[in-house]
This record gives C-alpha cells, structure tokens and sequence, in this order.
C-alpha cells in the first residue's frame, strides 16, 4: 500500500470512530429526554469521550497538514475549530446543572457531527481506492 | 373562587389620586399637620413643577390658596380626577355578565373531559386601551388579582369555594388557554406557571389542609392526586381522571373515617374541597426513613470577619435563633466550622453526658483534600447539647478576636461541611465576608471596570470555578442545600459563590458595605438570618407538575437541580422561592377546561413525610381575544424575568433586554395586527389588552433593573445579588423588586398610617407613579423596593414636619444614608413609623428593608441611587416610560 492510500485508510478508521462516537453521543442525549438517564450519570459518561473525540479528530488534522492534502485539511476545518474552540475557552465538557436546557443543541452539534463524517467517510474511502488504482496503474 | 376581582375601582376613589393634574382644584391636604406644612410661607416658593415630569405635580397650588386648604375634605375635590375610566376585568358590568353567566350554568354539559367544539362560558371580554393616551400609567393595577378563571359551575365535584389554587400559590400566564399550539404560538404570548407551593414561613401563618388518613387517590396510569376537578362514575364507585381520562376505583376507605372508626361522606374530604392540600404519605413515599433537620454553619474566621463584626454578629444570631429553629421531634443536628487559610473543627459533646468535657476546637491545616478530625460530636443534637452549644457559641468570638489571618478557604471548608452532613443531607449556610482565596474552589479577583458596561460583562455573571457547579452536583445526590449570606466589602465573586444556591435550591444574600458597628445592619443581617433559620423548611423534596393530556411541561426556572426531564429536586425545599414552569401544547386540547397539578414529595422539619398537592383547573379557548382577554400580565412578567436572567448568564445582558424588548413588541404586533380592526395605519394609537396594560411599563422597569439595566457603573456583585432575587422571588414580591412603591408622606390621607377599623393593619397611603414629576421639593417621599426603603426628604421641607418626623429643627440637621427615624411622641412620627414598620413586615419573605434617609439637597451620589428607582423617568442610557411606548408604537407600525 503506498502512502496516500495510508492516509486516507487512516483517515477511514478515524471517520468510522467519530460515527461511533456521535451515534453514542445522539442515543445517550435521546436517552436523557427520556429520562432512561440521569444528567449526572450522562455527563460523567460522556465526559470521559469528549476530549479523545477532539484529539483524534484534530490528530487527522495534522497528518493531513504535514502531508499537505489540504483539500481534506479544509472540508475538515470548521467542525475542528467549532471542537478546539470549545476546549480552548474551557467550556466542552457537559454541564449536568443546566443539561436540560442545552441538550437540544448538543445533539444538533452531534447530528451535524455525524453528517459530516458520515460524508467524509465515503469521501475518504474514495479517495483510497483511487490512491490503490493509481498505484496499481504504475 | 379566590380570583374573583376586587372592587379596585371603589378602593381608588377613597383616595386623592396625586400623580394626575388637578391643578386648578383644591389639594388634597387631609391632615391638619400635613396642612399645616403645606400652609407654611416656604410652601409657596415651592409651587412650580420639579423639571423633569411630564405631569404638574399634584401639590403646586399658589400661595393665596392655601388658606382654604385647612377645609378641605377628602372626598370632595378629587372627584373625577381619574381621568380614563376603568376598563378591564374589573369593570362592574364585566363582573356582573360573568357571574350572570356563571348563575345561568349555560353550557351545562361542559364537565370534565366533555369534549367541547367552543368553549360554552363567555369567557373575560377584550377591552382595548390606547397605552400612549392612559398617562400615566394607572399602577394601582399592579395589585389587582389576574383576571379570573372562568368554569363551568360543574367543573368542580363539590362545588367548594377553595376549588381553583388561590393565585399566590399558582397562577397561569394565561388564564384561557389556546386549545391548539398554533393559536399559542399565534398569540406571541408565553404558556407557563408560576408556582410557590408554600405561602408563608411558617404553617401557623397560612394554615393548609392536611388529608391525614394515608388514603392517597392517584390514577393508575398518570399518577396524578385525586382533585376537586374530578368526576365520580357509576354512583361513585370510580373515578375519571382528569389529566389522561383513565377511569380509577374509589379506594374502600374514601368513605371510611379510619381514624375515627365511622362512616363519612367523601365529599367532606380536603383533597375534594381544597385546591391545596397536604397528604400525609405512607411509608412507600419515603426512600429511607424521614431525615432530621441539619444545619452546619460554614463561619468566616478570617481578618475580614473580624474586623467588620460579622463573625460576633453571626454566632449571636444563632446563639439568639437556637429556640427558633424548628426542632419539634427534638432530632434537628447543629454543626459549626469555621474557616481561614486553615479548617477548624468544633467538637461539641452533649451536655448531659459528662459535665467536665467541655467543647473543643480542632484545627487542620490541609485545605487541598479536607477530611474530618474525629468521627463525632461535630455534628450534635441541638436538644442534647444544648447547653454546650450555647457555651461554645458564647465564647466563639473571642477564641478569634486575634486572628490575623487574612485568607478564606471556603471551598475547602464546603466540602468538609459536605462530609460532615452528607450520610443525612441538609443545610451548609455560608456565613462569608471575603473572597475564597485559597483551597479547593478558590476565586480570582475578576472584576476588571474596564468591562462593565460591555459586552464582556457577560462573563463576569458565569460561575468562574467549574468546582461551583459540580460541588452543587454533589449535593444534590446527597440531599445538601448551600444558603450564601455574602459580606465583604470588596469584590466577593457572587457569581460565582451563587451558583451553589442555585442549584441546591439555597439562596443568596449579599449586604454590601456591611459593619456591625452602625446598629442596622445588625438589626437587618440578624432578623433576615433567624427568620432564615427558623422557616419550616421542608428536606429531601422533589416537585412534579402534570397537565391535562396534550400539555407538557417544557422547561423549569428557579433554584433548583433538573434531576430527570420532569422532576426538580430540592436537597431542603425554602420558603419564600417561586418557580416558573413553562408548558408547551403537543395536541390539540378537546376539553373545556384543563387542570395542571404541582406535586412536592418532601418530609417536613418535623419528621413527617409530606406531599403539598396544588391543582389549578383552566377554561380553554379557540378565540385569539379570549387569550389575550385572560392573560395575566404579572405572571407574563415573572416568566419573562426568568427567561431574561437566563439570557443574561448565558449569552450576555444585551441579549436579555433585547430579548424582553423583542417579547413585548411582539405582542403588541400581534394584538394590533389580530385583534384591532380599526385604527391600522402608520400614525395608529398604541393599543393593548386592558389587563395587559401594566405589563409594558413591568418591561420598561425590568429593563431598567439593577441586574440588567445598561450601565457601566454596577459592581458585577451586585448585578448577579440582583439576578438572584430575580429569579427567585415570589410573584407579588417580584413585582415590587421590578416597580417599587412609591408613597407620599406629607399629604399622606388620614387614615394612611393608622391601623384599619376593620383588620387591624396599618392602612398604606395610596401608590404614586415613579416620576420625578411627583416629587414637590417641600415634601417627604418613601421608596419601597421589598429589599430597599428610601425616605426621600425635599430641600424645602418645612422645619415643622421635620422637626415632627425626626425630632430635629431643620434639615441641615436630618442625618443622610442608612439610618432609622427617631421614636417621638407625636402623630405624624408615629404615622410615619407605623408604614415603615409595615413595608418591612413579611410572613412569606426574610427580608427586612434597610432605611436610606435621602435628602435631596445632601449627597449626591445617595440622591442619584434613590432617583434609579424612578423608572418612569429617562436616565442616561434609558428611555422614560412616555419615550418607550412611543418606540414602541413606532416599532409596532413599521
Ligand atoms: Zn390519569
């Protein structure tokens, strides 16, 4: 496998990773609206997944950069300021004080997350395989 | 029904009514010593206008008149003073039509759960007011009870007078509710209810009825509590419910007397007559056995305690309340910790154990991860170690009259507070005069001038320290509530320290500039701490509101922890908080009339597991005018109030007044654009909803607040003070914090200040607007905010009624800023007393007002303060009442 093809494999797992996450994210909030879950056991779960959440994402940022695919690097650029932002003035983690006053908006954060990924998974895997063909043509 | 309206039209007439122009007929001097002042030669200089109103201040009569003014009879001139008849809910004719109405039960089919197409009864009638042409602003309907809730004579199974809930304990926003949620959201007017479960401190004060049997009637499926709104089927062998229809069994005992051993008739029982009631709750309502009453007393040890005699103070006032604090069962547990850079432990050993063992003081220094010194006697039974505690409480302020410590590690001394009390849950009151500097949850000096008045300021009303809010967390699962009584004299970080209150249901009370040397900010920290101790407040409460099928309660507003969707949860539950619900229509509603019922699972001081039951019932509506027509301005504005705060913690005070602007102009596009037929057009009038026509100048004040006004001059401590009570006062109250009142004491009528023939209690002078305009430079004015008390005295006060209020010869002589008035041996000195007295008398509130003498030719920056509170007056960054509805009509025609 030659390095393009690497990347965008890489960059394939991280996407399946995030669905994962915001799956879990978008069933956890559902759950919390009704009441399956209480906020503080919710926001003591969740807690725990928010910061590797941005770390992997912003890792994938990097190694686009230092590889200079910097189409990739772009699409991926507004959701990972929106992410670094939030941990940069200190306010990611979820608040089970006012938890049922925000919800509605962590889960939009969340569906629009999971678009996202959802789309640049196929976008990653296509871009693998014509790494792969490319590399065959050789 | 206790809504029903009170003849305000009768009572307005008893009085002069100062604020409008009646310069050309005689004034209103009733008193003989008032006339007396006024016929002085000083009197006349002061005859023309204060700059500044829009009206001609009631008492500008030229000299020569003023010999005629010893006959002047109440009564007699001010008749047709009121310049605008008195449209609204109250209007004699509306009244009579709807009790007519009610008398010919027409739309008798209408019972529970009938479904109705339209709604049966004439509902209030709409009536319009032009906002700009009823100046000024008529503020005695600020008083008047929301437009009552019109049922069907069926509606309720035992026709009780106490049916419906009495307004201060819920009312509606809406007092017909839209059946569908496109007509709510055409309406642009808010769906939520305010509710204060309990009306007063002490039960003695409001008594409530108790069903005391343990027979609970709830439905199968809803669990709602069986209500005076229910109806019996086959001869009484089941019941309707009323929230989700399902039909129950009756239990056996409902007709049994249990206690007493006979048969009774159900339709005696409370829960059948009574809107609110108390249900005594077998053990399946308790999780664990009902838990004692514990308080621990988180004191301030530190330089900044000392200094300003708050700790001498402090330990007094609970030394003083020990009496008082509710301990019927002889079970209620006292603990004390007090804190600098350093915890220290107080061990208290019961009194009649071993009379050598004295009470002693353990310190540790480890603030980073506190843990507790021995296992007990930190924590003691007040009745079994009385006297100790006494011994101790007595000798506490000396052990640290030396301290030189100038540290506070409050967060630290929170949490040991929390290890000591969280097995049984309870109070941690924080009794603090500094900023917490070091330890866990420790504070940094934030409060940088150069944001206030910026969109930054923002910032500087969120929690600082994250521990605030997951220490709050923690109480919460453990049943602990934290009550702050905030003291320093320099930046103190409210925002931060009230984030604990908030969400433990505690609250937060700041005394600014406060010093045990000037005798009332004693008398004031001393009073509001007893009564805060000696409240009967209920642990371990959680509160549930239902609604009809089709409503669902949508967000809760208050002090409180969101435990699940539905269901706040109060570690102790307070006394003088209310809540706001907002509630959202999911279907379309086929019924009549709804009920919604509020549920507070709580065990009370005195051991006993409790449930307080509030059932309101509804009339609901398919016509836009009917909604308006029965809209209750004072609920809209506590809604609004609450919404406003949120927005100023979240996103920032900008957010907040445009929010509440947006709110009101919205309204009055609708009202104008679906409702007015006539009058459409650029240069229409301004028109409202007569019962909605004091919710403009609630807005306009609300704007003007101390907590959200535009101002680059407010402490950011006093803001968030100001966003607390906000939130949390009880409707009444809040309305007085938002429009204070305003009264005139030299021409006050004769009766005002003496007690009423009929109850007892002293009779207040009439409510004047709060405009400059109303101010004559010769007389004596009283400010009266329910948190503040400003005795406005004018530069041509006449030395006679000085001397009769303050016992001095002249003005020169009256000493400014917070003080009391002198006990003299005259009428008008007693008058004055007796309303000051009664301003600050509460049974449902622990504020006790301080008095600010304000002379207005004497310090300015005292004057300017007490002139804030007159809200219909233009400030630099404000708008005057007159220039807002003008903006408004402005807005609402484009
Ligand atoms: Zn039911």
């Amino acid at each position: 496998m030659n390095g393009p093809a690497c990347i965008f494999a890489f960059s394939l797992v991280i996407s399946a990773i995030e669905i994962f996450t915001q799956i879990f994210f978008t069933i956890m909030f559902s759950d919390l609206e009704s009441d399956y879950i209480n906020p503080i056991d919710l926001c003591y779960r969740l807690n725990n997944y928010v910061l590797p959440e941005v770390a992997i994402h912003t890792f994938l940022g990097t190694v686009f950069l230092l590889n200079g695919y910097f189409f990739s690097l772009l699409i991926n650029m507004p959701i990972l300021t929106f992410s670094i932002n939030k941990v940069y003035t200190n306010n990611y983690l979820l608040d089970a004080t006012d938890i049922f006053k925000t919800v509605r908006n962590h889960k939009k954060e969340s569906f629009v997350k999971l678009g996202f990924f959802l789309v640049f998974f196929f976008f990653s895997l296509y871009r693998m395989i014509m790494a792969l063909v490319d590399a065959d043509n050789i | 029904m206790a809504s029903q309206g009170a003849p305000a039209h009768s009572r307005r007439r008893l009085y002069p009514q100062q604020q409008y122009d009646f310069s050309a007929q005689q004034p209103p001097v009733v008193d003989p010593a008032a006339a007396a002042y006024s016929a002085s030669p000083i009197y006349g200089q002061s005859g023309q206008p204060v700059a500044g109103g829009m009206f001609t201040p009631a008492t500008a009569i030229p000299g020569p008149v003023s010999s005629a003014v010893g006959s002047a009879q109440i009564g007699g001139p001010q008749v047709g003073i009121n310049p605008a008849p008195s449209y609204g809910y109250n209007t004699p004719g509306a009244e009579a039509m709807a009790g007519q109405f009610g008398q010919m039960n027409l739309g008798a089919s209408t019972g529970a759960g009938t479904p109705a197409a339209a709604p049966a009864l004439p509902l209030n009638s709409l009536y319009n007011i032009d906002l700009l042409h009823q100046m000024p602003p008529p503020i005695n309907d600020l008083s008047l009870p929301p437009p009552p809730l019109i049922l069907p004579p069926t509606a309720s199974v035992t026709n009780s007078p106490d049916s419906n809930a009495p307004y201060e304990y819920m009312r509606s926003t809406l007092n017909a509710i839209p059946a569908t949620n496109s007509l709510l959201k055409k309406s642009k007017l808010p769906f939520a209810l305010v509710i204060r479960p309990y009306a007063s401190l002490l039960d003695k004060s409001k008594p409530v009825q108790v069903v005391g049997d343990t027979v609970i009637c709830r439905c199968r499926r809803c669990r709602a509590y069986i209500n005076p709104f229910v109806q019996f089927l086959e001869t009484g062998n089941r019941w309707k419910c009323n929230m989700c229809n399902l039909t129950n069994e009756v239990p056996s005992t409902f007709d049994f007397n249990v206690i007493k051993n006979i048969a009774s008739n159900r339709y005696d029982r409370a829960e059948l007559n009574h809107s609110v009631v108390d249900f005594i709750a077998p053990p399946e309502y308790m999780v664990r056995p009902p838990q004692p009453l514990v308080y621990v007393f988180v004191l301030d040890i530190s330089v900044n305690a000392i200094k300003n005699g708050l700790l001498a103070t402090a330990v007094r006032t609970i030394q003083e309340s020990l009496d008082r604090i509710p301990n019927k069962d002889g079970r209620t547990r006292i603990g004390l910790i007090g804190v600098d850079s350093c915890l220290h432990y107080f061990s208290i050993p019961a009194s009649s154990e071993d009379y050598v063992s004295e009470p002693s003081l353990l310190v540790c220094p480890d603030i980073e991860d506190p843990f507790l010194p021995v296992p007990e006697n930190l924590l003691v039974t007040l009745s079994n170690s009385r006297e100790n505690i006494d011994n101790l409480l007595s000798r506490l302020p000396d052990m640290f009259a030396q301290n030189t410590n100038q540290n506070n590690a409050l967060g630290s001394a929170l949490t040991a507070a929390y290890k000591l009390i969280s097995p049984v849950g309870g109070k941690i009151v924080c009794i603090t005069a500094s900023l917490p500097n070091v330890g866990i949850g420790k504070l940094e000096f934030r409060d940088d001038k150069k944001f206030l008045g910026t969109n930054k300021e923002g910032t500087l009303l969120q929690t600082a320290n994250s521990f605030y809010k997951s220490f709050a967390v923690d109480c919460n699962k453990q049943q602990v509530s934290v009550d702050m009584f905030l003291f320093s004299s320099s930046y103190q970080d409210v925002a931060s320290l009230s984030s604990l209150p908030r969400f433990t249901a505690g609250q937060t009370h700041l005394y600014p500039g406060w010093s045990a040397s000037r005798s009332e900010d004693a008398i004031k920290f001393a009073h509001e701490l007893g009564e805060h101790l000696s409240q009967e407040v209920a642990l371990e409460a959680v509160l549930r509101v239902r609604g009809s099928t089709g409503l669902r309660m949508n967000a809760f507003y208050g002090n409180f922890f969101n435990r699940s969707s539905d269901l706040c949860s109060f570690p102790t539950f307070p006394r003088d908080q209310s809540y706001v619900v907002e509630v959202s229509i999911d279907e379309t509603i086929n019924k009549s009339w709804v009920p919604i019922q509020s549920a507070v699972l709580h065990t009370t001081c005195h051991g006993e597991r409790r449930i307080r039951v509030t059932t309101i019932a509804i009339p609901t509506t398919n016509l836009l005018q009917d909604v308006y027509a029965s809209a209750d301005q004072v609920a809209i504005t506590a809604y609004l109030t609450q919404k406003a705060v949120e927005k100023a913690l979240s996103s920032g005070l900008g957010d907040a007044r445009e929010y509440l602007q947006t709110s009101l102009t919205t309204m009055l596009q609708t009202y104008k654009k679906d409702l007015m037929t006539t009058n459409v057009g650029a240069s229409a009038p301004l028109q409202f909803s007569a019962n909605l026509r004091m919710l403009p100048l609630l807005v306009n004040a609300l704007i003007k607040h101390v907590g959200l006004r535009k101002s680059a001059q407010i402490p950011s401590d006093l803001r968030s003070a100001g966003l607390c009570l906000l939130s949390t006062l009880p409707a009444v109250h809040l309305v007085k914090y938002i429009h204070p009142d305003f009264f005139s004491l030299h021409d006050m009528p004769d009766e005002a200040g003496n007690p009423s023939e009929e109850t007892g209690e002293i009779i207040l002078p009439p409510k004047l607007n709060l405009t400059a305009g109303n101010i004559a430079t010769h007389g004596l004015y009283l400010i009266n905010d329910g948190q503040i008390l400003f005795l406005w005295v004018g530069r041509d006060a006449v030395p006679l009624l000085i001397e009769d209020v303050f016992g001095v010869p002249s003005l020169q002589h009256v000493k400014a800023g917070k003080a009391e008035v002198p006990e003299l041996d005259n009428p008008m000195n007693q008058r004055v007393r007796s309303i000051i007295a009664k301003c600050r008398e509460s049974k449902d509130q622990i504020t006790w007002p301080n008095l600010y003498i304000v002379r207005e030719d004497g310090d300015p920056a005292l004057r300017l303060w007490a002139s804030t509170f007159l809200i219909e007056d233009k400030s630099d960054q404000a708008l005057s009442y007159y220039q807002f509805l003008g903006q408004l009509r402005d807005k609402v025609n484009n």
